[in-house]
């Protein structure tokens, strides 16, 4: 029996190649959009950690005015936690750094984790060779040793078994190393080196602390709101206790893959709900074939029925016809998607300079395998579930009196109007959302950072404290590489800063000579990118001088103090005067109180993300404050390679164990920021528009069926005395009332969404609504033009035949 | 003053498909006057329905002049021709073709609402008037598919004659009912016509031809027939 159907089946889809290739390929793109996006964001934010109990395992974060941007806690702070906070347990700490590691080969820099001796323990994973480090070499003054990863160990060590005990090279000192990780062991995110936290809390005051990521496993039972909750508390009593450092802190749990989401938890929310509506889409344009199918063979059905057809038989041939169609569109939709998923693998990885998290292995896990089946399940049941009601139940006896059009009909035009209505509503909605995170990536990508970046390559220095511990003798370092290298063949002006336009850079809180902060927290002054440059530095780069003059060789000297602000700094707290010779000075728990006068103003720079905020900038000399952390900026005069090699040597004979890192040109490192959210929506604009083609395929599919299957009445009407031009303007009304039920809806979900992600972006609410009324256009047209043109057609037929229409 | 309501002269009417022409109608020439009761018959495919969609403005012949109340309706406008559909011709046809969606009350007041020198009051009167004379004004917000067939077709009745046209087209009025509904359906039409509505009538039931006092009988697209069923009879040109 069931063989039977399946073959029908076969032979009614082998009827019509064109209408099954069509809903095979619609259902792929339904099938295959879904199941990626689910996985691309289960891949980076939902997965389990691949170790015991991975589940569990919650990094500690702190939170700056209700932000959620992955900041790291005071020590103190953590150690506070951590004898209060129930429902966690195995608390660990740690934070990142970059180490050189030199050898016989030359030096290079890899990510490095400095941690509490028990982080190894909360992941369950044992070294490889030799073990982890202990208390006792987490206690200032220890021997320094190192954990190893893998591939260092293969590396450098050519995998040699006899490596524990070996000397390393790492910031210029010695390391002994005691233990080497598992291959793909990176926890936890990418580091490549794992060193003993030498900080106790018992011995370090809080300003001198470094600051921590705190670790946890969350004991059974408890949730991570419950988690958050207590955090909250601990932190409200400790900022009571430490106003100047604490206000407008907190802290909260996070899962290691969750925490990469931050605060764009709207634009993920957005991609999930974009996915799912359209696999709506593709659901209710296969099932609306399907169903235009069943009406067709109405007649045929009704024979069946008066044959004595039991319902379970008609509904299983329908079922039939939708498991076929949305099995294979979901093969073909699963296979592109595992395609895309390899690629996406590739793209992620150019958003990085290290390679991406550990967990980010794209492909088909078993989540995405699930998922694939219970999306398969549910497509079939939801488009064969309209044509096997239409065939199922009705009124089979009027089907059969020819001629008498009942009930039937009626029923088959309200669910007409309610797919139209919903393919309005998902349309408006997804395009809505879709256009703002375009909006914003377009702008964002296309924003001027304030500098030229032609032909400039990039690259980056971090100077050891061990090696360079004095600032002259940092200053000194950049100097001699400046004139070195600016005297070499293929480079001409040579730009050094902490960071450069269009970059990231530090952050901190500044106060304003003349400006009243009445609480005494740092958080409550105003922040800004504070970034050290070489006088010459901004002019090379084309910042323009709006006021004042350049830093020059008078700014030189640790005890010179002046500044050069942004002209959005310059705009924002100085709009009537001339923000020349005022003073600012930055608001450290030190108790700094050196003014800096400002020289002069710059036009506005960009640093970091786009999205967020976009702090004012204030450009230190960087022979008045250096940094350790450099970024070295070369014009070339020849070509990228030679500037390469000429950068390197130059640094080996400055100094040998000092790697420089990153080296890109300056437009890469610009584009490298805005490359996520690029690319998240590229990847939205393409599903947009699948979901543009489907809705106005689908849109058009229903109205022209619709129009089709009342051509007979309109050949009444005609009779009757109705011309044209009232027949069309009837099917118009009618076609702008389905368009007012779904797209009023649609306008209030993309809005609401939209609304929440130019938020997120500070995209302008105008932008949203200028979005909002073009969408509205646009899907506005595609009904009406889905109305009038099936019109138009049924009116081309004389009156006398479309009253004889079947 | 004229007596006559539709002269054809000369018509034709070929249907092209695939290449193949099929002459519907050959050289129909024909008059009816007002008050007329005109049946027309013949076999099936013998044209008459065809004769009854020219009539009706619901097609266009392929040669020949069509003149209904004094107007060479021939090559007029498509809006022209559904403006006097709309005005002088009320039609009834075999599957009633009521609207499924509209109830009984608005299935005959939709010709009506495609005029525009008629009030909402006037229109519901026209429609409570053209009720109450196929006795159906008692079913007004029924659907059509709660209704019998007869009932269906009292109510296209209705609808026809609601704009007091100048002519009705029937087209095969009982052909879907019963012989009961069927005699009270042609009654109606004979009360109709007694108070002077011209009706022109397609039918191959001979007993519903009856009831005209003039038919005329179709063949192959030609009249082979025109006699009076009463007193004249007039051979077929």
């Amino acid at each position: 029996m069931i063989i039977q159907d399946i073959n029908y089946a076969f032979r009614l889809l082998s009827k019509k190649p064109a209408f099954t290739v069509l809903t095979t390929l619609v259902m792929a793109v339904g099938i295959g959009v879904s199941v990626y996006m689910f996985s691309f964001f289960n891949t980076i934010l939902y997965k389990d950690l691949p170790f015991e109990d991975g589940a569990s395992l919650v990094v500690i974060n702190a939170s700056v005015n209700g932000t959620h941007d992955n900041e790291k806690l005071s020590l103190h702070d953590f150690n506070e936690i951590k004898n209060n906070v129930n429902g966690l347990s195995e608390f660990s700490s740690y934070y990142n750094t970059d180490v050189i590691v030199s050898s016989k080969d030359g030096a290079r820099r890899f990510p490095a984790i400095i941690s509490e001796p028990n982080m190894f323990a909360l992941t369950r994973v044992k070294p490889l060779l030799g073990r982890s480090y202990n208390q006792a070499e987490s206690n200032a003054g220890a021997e320094k040793v190192v954990v190893i990863g893998y591939d260092i160990w293969q590396n450098q060590f050519a995998g040699n078994d006899n490596v524990i005990d070996k000397l390393m090279r790492l910031n210029g000192e010695n390391y002994r190393v005691i233990g080497v990780m598992p291959e793909d062991y990176f926890f936890p995110n990418i580091a490549q080196l794992w060193l003993p936290n030498t900080e106790n809390v018992a011995q370090i005051s809080r300003k001198d602390a470094n600051s921590v990521h705190g670790l946890a496993h969350i004991v059974d039972g408890n949730s991570i709101a419950d988690i958050d909750g207590q955090l909250n508390l601990v932190m409200q009593r400790i900022k009571q206790q430490y106003p100047e450092t604490n206000n407008g802190l907190s802290a909260y749990a996070v899962s290691i893959p969750g925490s990469g989401a931050s605060d764009g938890q709207p634009v993920i929310y957005t991609m999930h709900i974009v996915a799912i509506l359209i696999l709506i889409l593709a659901s209710i344009n296969v099932g609306n074939l399907l169903l235009s199918r069943a009406v067709e063979r109405s007649k045929e059905t009704a024979i069946r029925v008066a044959l004595g057809a039991p319902r379970s038989r008609l509904i299983s041939q329908m079922l039939w016809e939708s498991i076929i169609i949305c099995s294979l569109g979901g093969i073909i939709g699963l296979l592109v998607m595992a395609w895309g998923l390899e690629v996406t693998e590739t793209i992620v990885a150019t958003f990085f300079t290290d390679p991406p998290a550990f967990w980010w292995k794209f492909g088909l896990d078993s989540y995405t395998i699930t998922l694939f089946f219970i999306i398969v399940f549910s497509t079939i049941i939801v488009t064969g579930l309209l044509p096997a009601w239409k065939n199922s139940g009705g009124d089979f006896n009027a089907v059969l009196r020819d001629g008498t059009r009942g009930a039937l009909s009626k029923k088959s035009g309200r669910v007409n109007k309610m797919l139209v209505i919903s393919e309005i509503f998902i349309s408006m909605t997804v395009l809505i959302a879709a256009a703002v995170m375009v909006f914003a990536s377009y702008t964002q990508s296309r924003a001027d950072i304030g500098a030229e970046t032609k032909n400039i390559l990039n690259a980056s220095v971090v100077l050891p404290n061990s090696k360079y511990p004095s600032e002259q003798e940092q200053v000194q370092f950049v100097k001699t590489l400046t004139s070195l290298i600016e005297n070499s063949t293929g480079i001409g002006e040579v730009i050094i800063a902490s960071a450069l336009p269009g970059n990231f850079s530090y952050e901190t809180s500044f106060a304003i000579d003349g400006f009243e902060y009445t609480e005494q927290s740092a958080l409550s002054y105003p922040v800004m990118n504070y970034v050290a440059v070489m006088p010459g530095s901004l002019d090379k780069l084309g910042v323009e001088l709006k006021q004042g003059r350049y830093f020059n060789s008078g700014d030189d000297g640790l005890d010179k103090k002046s500044v050069i602000v942004t002209e959005s700094f310059a705009i924002k707290y100085f709009n009537e005067t001339s923000a020349i010779g005022k003073r600012v000075r930055t608001v450290s728990s030190d108790n700094n109180i050196d003014w800096l006068t400002i020289v002069g103003v710059v036009e506005t720079t960009l640093h970091g993300e786009r999205e967020t905020q976009n702090f004012p900038s204030v450009y230190r000399p960087f022979t008045q404050a250096p940094r350790n952390k450099l970024t070295i900026a070369m014009k070339m005069t020849a070509s990228q390679a030679l500037a390469t090699k000429t950068l390197r040597k130059t640094m080996a004979s400055i100094d040998a164990e000092l790697p420089s890192f990153k080296i890109e040109t300056y437009q890469q490192s610009v584009e490298r920021i805005t490359a996520p959210i690029t690319f998240i929506s590229n990847l939205t604009a393409l599903f947009a528009l699948a979901a543009v083609v489907l809705a106005a395929s689908g849109i058009y599919g229903v109205m022209s069926n619709t129009i089709n299957q009342r051509t007979h009445e309109i050949g009444i009407k005609r009779a009757l005395g109705a011309d044209e031009q009232l027949i069309t303007k009837e099917f118009l009304l009618a076609g702008l009332k389905l368009l007012l039920w779904g797209g009023i809806p649609g306008l209030l979900a993309g809005g609401f969404m939209g609304f929440g992600m130019s938020q997120m972006f500070g995209t302008d609410h105008s932008v949203l609504i200028i979005i909002a009324t073009l969408m509205t256009i646009l899907v506005g047209s595609v009904v009406l033009l889905a109305t009038y043109l099936p019109t138009q057609r049924a009116l081309i037929v004389e009156p006398s035949q479309a009253l004889h229409y079947q | 003053m004229t007596n006559t309501l539709i002269k054809l002269d000369n018509i034709k009417k070929i249907f092209f498909t695939d290449e193949v022409e099929t002459h519907a109608l050959s050289n129909i020439s024909l008059t009816i006057n007002k008050g007329e009761y005109v049946s027309i018959s013949g076999p099936s495919g013998c044209g008459k329905s065809t004769l009854l969609s020219l009539l009706g403005l619901l097609d266009t012949s392929t040669s020949g002049q069509y003149i209904l109340s004094t107007h060479d309706v021939s090559s007029i406008s498509k809006k022209q021709r559904a403006h006097i559909r709309n005005k002088e011709i009320g039609f009834i046809f075999q599957s009633f073709n009521l609207i499924s969606d509209l109830d009984v009350e608005e299935n005959v007041e939709l010709p009506l609402t495609y005029r525009h020198d008629l009030t909402k009051v006037q229109r519901k009167e026209m429609v409570k008037n053209a009720l109450e004379k196929v006795n159906m004004a008692h079913r007004a917000k029924h659907f059509p598919s709660q209704l019998s067939g007869g009932q269906q077709q009292r109510v296209a009745v209705a609808r026809a004659i609601a704009g007091d046209p100048s002519i009705i087209l029937a087209d095969e009025p009982t052909g879907n009912l019963d012989s009961e509904n069927a005699q009270a359906v042609m009654a109606l039409l004979a009360s109709l016509h007694a108070e002077g509505a011209t009706i022109c009538m397609v039918t191959h039931d001979p007993r519903s031809a009856e009831r005209a006092d003039r038919n005329i009988d179709i063949l192959d697209g030609q009249i082979v027939s025109d006699k009076s069923t009463s007193k004249n009879s007039v051979e077929a040109a």
